[in-house]
């Protein structure tokens, strides 16, 4: 049986096998989720270095905490919460002094471009991921989860622990935010996109 | 939002946009968020090479192995020390050089490990990640 929860599916079997102590089950786990965990790391952090660290660490504190994680339940819920005190405490120790990259957002594959408009698709991701690390990190995780990560308005309520209601209107100001920092490199529906 | 996600039915899609129809500051809003859901669904993070990966794990795998190899260091020495301190005590003779330099090493290690206990057991009272809800 496999318990789903969006992108990350470990069969109950490993869960548990995990739980019982089986460090190829764990690494079964940590190669499912690892992808996800770095992503959201990065998009908290602001750089991949960080993210890998923090990542990582939290699959130590998981492992260390298996005692208390339920089967029945979805793995990833369970373990972002770990990881996402981590990268929070590591904001607040280093409070103003975050390294943040600039070149951490790509254009998803397939689609066509020139190289001028590569260069203006680069300097728009580049505004953009800037934008997102200004926000706050409630804002930026949000937007993480959702754009990124696509995960549905049910799956952001299970993974923060709040309700469908908080994710609508927590993501409509970090939207606002986002569009007060952005408006210039912004285009409106039906133009050229670049 | 949900209107922006995909999130609505198709009938509550319908009596939205009715709704966007009559409705400016609505209408606005949504442009304005569209525009910024526009830009974030045509970006995606940065994924790093496949070595990168292989050596996550291995990183995470060696951490596991040492921390196993420490419990096997400590254990034993544990019991080294507990049966120097017995033999000690059963069977001490006379004092000599080798025999004091061998209490203040068991006293010395026994003291670290008191001292390491101590941090554990502490740690385990501060760790906020003991009760994570089930």
């Amino acid at each position: 049986m496999t318990v789903t929860d969006g992108t990350t599916d470990i069969s109950k079997e490993t869960l548990q096998a995990w739980k019982d102590g089986s460090v190829k089950a764990f690494e079964v786990v940590v190669r499912s989720a690892m992808r996800r965990a770095y992503a959201v790391a990065v998009g908290i952090v602001g750089n991949a270095e960080d993210a890998r660290d923090l990542s990582q660490e939290a699959f130590m504190a998981a492992h260390r905490a298996r005692g208390t994680f339920d089967v029945e339940r979805p793995f990833f819920p369970w373990f972002y919460r770990i990881l996402r005190n981590r990268c929070l405490n590591f904001l607040r120790k280093k409070a103003g002094r975050r390294e943040v990259s600039i070149d951490m957002l790509i254009e998803k594959p397939g689609r066509s471009e020139s190289p001028e408009k590569g260069v203006m698709r680069k300097e728009r991701a580049e505004a953009l991921w800037q934008a997102i690390q200004e926000l706050t990190p409630e804002h930026r995780e949000i937007i993480i989860l959702r754009s990124f990560q696509e995960l549905s308005y049910r799956e952001i309520s299970e993974t923060l622990g709040i309700s469908e209601g908080t994710v609508m209107s927590r993501l409509y100001y970090a939207r606002k935010s986002l569009y007060g920092k952005l408006k210039d490199n912004l285009y409106r529906e039906g133009d050229d996109q670049p | 939002m949900r209107y922006l996600d995909g999130e609505m039915s198709a009938a509550e899609r319908t009596a939205f946009e009715e709704h966007l129809a009559v409705c400016g500051e609505c209408r606005q809003s949504m442009d304005e968020l569209g525009q910024v859901e526009r830009l974030t669904g045509m970006m995606k993070i940065r994924d790093p090479q496949d070595d990168f990966w292989e050596a996550y794990w291995k990183k995470l795998s060696r951490r596991l192995e040492r921390k196993t190899a420490w419990l096997f260091i400590i254990a034993g020495a544990a019991l080294m020390v507990l049966y120097a301190l017995w033999k000690g005590v059963t069977d001490f003779g006379e004092i000599s050089f080798v025999k004091v330099v061998a209490v203040l090493l068991a006293a010395g290690f026994v003291i670290l490990l008191i001292s390491v206990i101590r941090e554990r057991i502490h740690q385990y009272r501060t760790d906020r990640y003991k009760d994570i809800e089930r």
